[in-house]
């Protein structure tokens, strides 16, 4: 009760100060976190729109929440900002034969509570991920059958069948090193609310929706991090994100839309920067005999009525690439003939339908997910409009995610489809996961037997030049054959202070010690 | 009084018994969160077993005697979000919810007390047409706009108040005015009616015969019985601050229940929406008995049995 009438006495005490239009700036301390000087501590504060799912690294498939913790915990091998593979807690690599790696750790790390790094515990949370079937992250790690521990410094990775991907497996999502004497000891819900890593900040303190802030690792193996507290913010609502920025209140905001970022550039103190990202664009087309979109001079028609070009310019502020592929630059087997480039030609289209036999036009659904994607919505009332001016009547289905969601598990659209994916393998190979005729069925019912050919085989072809001519075949007849059209890949938008130097990954990860002070 | 309670309370059993069903198919028929939880590459057979490790396999009735029968033992299932027991998150968020609602109540109160006597005593004046107009005003501002706007003008114009987040005193600011607007301007026109009906009664027309200064026959006499329907309105607006906080603390991210609850509905997190729709419903009934209660106190002439 005390508390309350304190609460509301200083309350009184605020709104007259804001009556008598006093307008100091208030809580001095609570502006400081964008100054980056806390009792000189050089603080970065970051905000996102959405909070970190939380620490079981397996369990979750959230970008953004990875984001936070390439900064808590280290892969055996990272990518570096060029996508380069590079040594982490492994120094040197090997393959033993078509499935076994041998990889070298790193000697003298030690995790945040003391413990050292060792093999057991690559051993444990390799395995924990590979071995259980509950956690979202198994499916791109059960292709690992065990980790042998060969002695403290040494490991030999061996798998199922070869796994040409294995170092892109061992440097995203999940492979995060975890420490397995403390695991044990102190159970993992322990883990959970106090978690462990070797990077090159540690866990200091995580109010749900609100904020999580790591602090320096004086410890740690490589370069002495450059910041001596991050905090992450979740602020859900666009426009309070890009007030915070404006103010001074964040150093670094995401996800900002299309329409503030002229605001932002023309605001003192901050700028814009936009970053290609692994997303793409596409529409899934389906095949299914007696769909109108079965015959391939309509799906041919479709491609060449929209206009992606204008999309990009006139939705996404610019922050997009026209594409006919999804293995975009910076994946392993892009085709750079087919990145960057549009077939926008409605007059073509026009003739193609006409030859199909549907000279007075034709109808079909396009469904849409709507606050999913930047400017989703708007880009699909946009294709819309598109097909419509060569004669396609496409009646528009917008949906929330979690009925488009339940309706793309049940493989229950119609002939379109919009949707947008990612690639954390940073490999041609995922980029076809819906396109083998078996994974195809009831969705878009593509069926190439050349297509399944080049992709099985390229999917455990250890010679990586032969994989790439694999790969880019299989994108040429994609390409032509349309089961999904690919539209642009996107970029991510950032909000960044005048007093930090930031530069966007391809993976959007936020590597603090890759931001400085100006 | 006694009988009066023990009725209350007895009728709480089946109205908390309809409202967990009623959320429970609610939850379970509009969607599923399994592929919500599945990154694309899953398979089917991922998916088949994910189903089956959250029950979800099991037909609904199946699923609702589990789910009351953990219920009646306090457990409200394992939030998929977070992979903890639910309740405990719920509850997490209280203080921070109560916190506001309690401050966004002052404002309310604050504005509205004095606005709404000088509106009925000045009946028809410059005044209470401004008074009045502005509570109209007030009530029909969405507090998505009046949210944005406030820390527009206030944070990124004068740099008077932080954005958004939980810290100082600061931050509760544009956030309680953003939620009491409205309940301030229903408020005040609560005050400036009940006011009007009593200045017309006889009792005061009896002390102004008698000659008392007009202040204290409006602070004495007519203020504090106009109190009485106004308390009741306080308590009934329990359910207004609930459906502001949600909005209103996803704009400032202000990390309390509010937000919880739409960040679960977003991500199909079942055990956290019903943990949190059972908890508010029992706050809902619990302020709504607390005004009955308060009422028949003031009013002695009110009855219960």
């Amino acid at each position: 009760m005390k508390r309350v009438s304190m609460i509301s006495l200083v309350f009184l005490l605020a709104l007259s100060a804001l009556a008598a239009g006093c307008s100091q700036p208030a809580g001095n301390s609570s502006q400081a976190d964008g100054q980056g000087m806390d009792d000189g501590e050089k603080v970065l504060t970051i905000a996102s729109g959405n909070d970190i799912v939380g620490f079981d690294i397996h369990d979750h498939n959230n970008t953004s929440t990875e984001a936070v913790h390439v900064n808590m915990f280290n892969y055996l091998v990272r990518k570096d900002a060029n996508q380069q593979i590079q040594p982490d807690l492994a120094v040197s690599w090997e393959t033993v034969n078509e499935t076994t790696w041998r990889f070298q750790l790193r000697e003298g790390v030690a995790f945040h509570n003391g413990d050292p790094f060792t093999a057991a515990d690559v051993k444990f949370t390799l395995e924990r991920v590979a071995g259980d079937n509950k956690l979202l992250e198994y499916g791109n790690y059960k292709q690992i059958k065990e980790v042998k521990v060969v002695d403290e410094h040494t490991v030999d990775i061996i798998t199922h069948a070869p796994e040409p991907v294995l170092l892109n497996r061992l440097s995203r999502l999940g492979s995060g090193m975890l420490p397995s004497t403390y695991i044990e000891e102190n159970g993992w819900d322990h883990f959970l609310s106090q978690p462990v890593g070797t990077g090159p900040y540690k866990f200091s303190e995580w109010i749900r929706d609100d904020r999580l802030i790591l602090v320096k690792n004086d410890q740690y193996f490589g370069d002495q991090p450059k910041w001596d507290k991050l905090i992450f913010r979740s602020i859900p609502e666009d426009a309070t994100r890009v007030a915070e920025l404006l103010t001074g209140g964040v150093d670094l905001a995401v996800n900002i839309p299309p329409s503030d970022l002229q605001r932002i550039e023309e605001n003192q103190g901050t700028h814009t920067v936009q970053g290609s990202t692994q997303r793409v664009m596409l529409l899934a087309v389906r095949m299914t005999d007696g769909a109108v979109t079965a015959d391939h001079r309509v799906r041919e028609a479709i491609d060449l009525a929209i206009d992606e070009q204008a999309i990009v310019r006139n939705i996404l502020a610019g922050g997009g690439t026209p594409t006919r592929t999804r293995v975009t630059p910076g994946n392993f087997g892009g085709h750079p003939d087919l990145y960057d480039t549009s077939l926008y030609d409605p007059e073509r289209a026009k003739k193609l339908l006409a030859e199909a036999g549907y000279a007075s036009g034709l109808e079909l659904t396009l469904s849409a997910p709507s606050g999913r994607y930047l400017k989703d919505k708007e880009t699909a009332e946009l294709i819309m409009a598109m097909l419509g001016e060569v004669g396609i009547k496409a009646n528009l289905e917008l949906l929330e995610w979690s009925s488009f969601s339940s309706r793309y598990k049940s493989k229950t659209f119609h002939e379109l489809f919009m949707i947008a994916y990612g690639n954390s393998m940073f490999d041609a190979s995922l980029a076809f996961d819906r396109l083998f005729s078996e994974r195809a069925k009831g969705e878009t019912d593509y069926n190439n037997e050349e297509v399944d050919a080049l992709l099985t085989e390229a999917e455990q072809n250890m010679n990586p030049a032969e994989r790439e001519k694999q790969y880019q075949r299989a994108q040429e007849i994609v390409a032509d054959e349309r089961p999904q059209i690919y539209l642009f890949q996107m970029d991510a938008n950032y909000g960044v202070s005048d007093r930090i130097r930031f530069q966007p990954r391809l993976d959007e990860m936020l590597l603090a010690d890759e931001i400085s002070l100006q | 009084m006694k009988r009066y309670l023990v009725k209350a309370l007895l009728q709480l059993v089946p109205v908390m018994f309809l409202i967990t069903l009623i959320v429970f198919v609610l939850v379970h028929v509009t969607g599923d969160p399994v592929d919500l939880m599945l990154a694309d590459t899953a398979t089917d057979e991922d998916r088949r077993i994910l189903t089956q490790a959250l029950g979800l396999d099991q037909p609904l009735h199946v699923q609702y005697v589990r789910f009351m029968s953990n219920l009646l033992q306090g457990d409200f299932g394992q939030s998929f979000r977070y992979d903890q027991p639910a309740l405990p998150i719920v509850l997490e968020r209280l203080p921070a919810s109560f916190e506001l609602a309690i401050a966004s109540m002052i404002v309310a109160t604050v504005i509205s007390i004095p606005l709404g006597i000088l509106s009925a005593t000045k009946r028809n004046s410059i005044f209470d047409l401004f008074i009045t107009g502005g509570a109209v005003l007030g009530k029909a501002m969405p507090n998505f706009w009046l949210g944005i706007m406030l820390i527009l003008m206030l944070s990124v114009e004068l740099g008077a108040f932080p954005v958004s987040g939980r810290g100082s005193l600061f931050h509760l600011v544009l956030p309680a005015l953003t939620l009491g607007t409205g309940i301030a301007a229903e408020m005040t026109r609560l005050i400036r009616s009940s006011m009007l009906e009593i200045l017309g009664q006889e009792y005061i027309r009896t002390a102004r015969s008698k000659g008392l200064r007009e202040a204290i026959v409006i602070n004495k006499h007519a203020f504090r019985n106009a109190l009485i329907p106004v308390v009741t309105i306080m308590a009934l607006q329990t359910s207004t601050l609930i459906g502001g906080t949600l909005i209103t603390e996803t704009i400032f991210s202000w990390p309390g229940m509010g937000q919880l609850v739409i960040q679960a509905v977003n991500t199909r997190d079942m055990a956290i929406v019903q943990a949190a729709v059972f908890v508010i419903a029992l706050l809902v009934i619990a302020s709504n008995l607390m005004a009955d209660l308060v009422y028949r106190y003031l009013d002695p002439r009110i009855k219960y049995d």
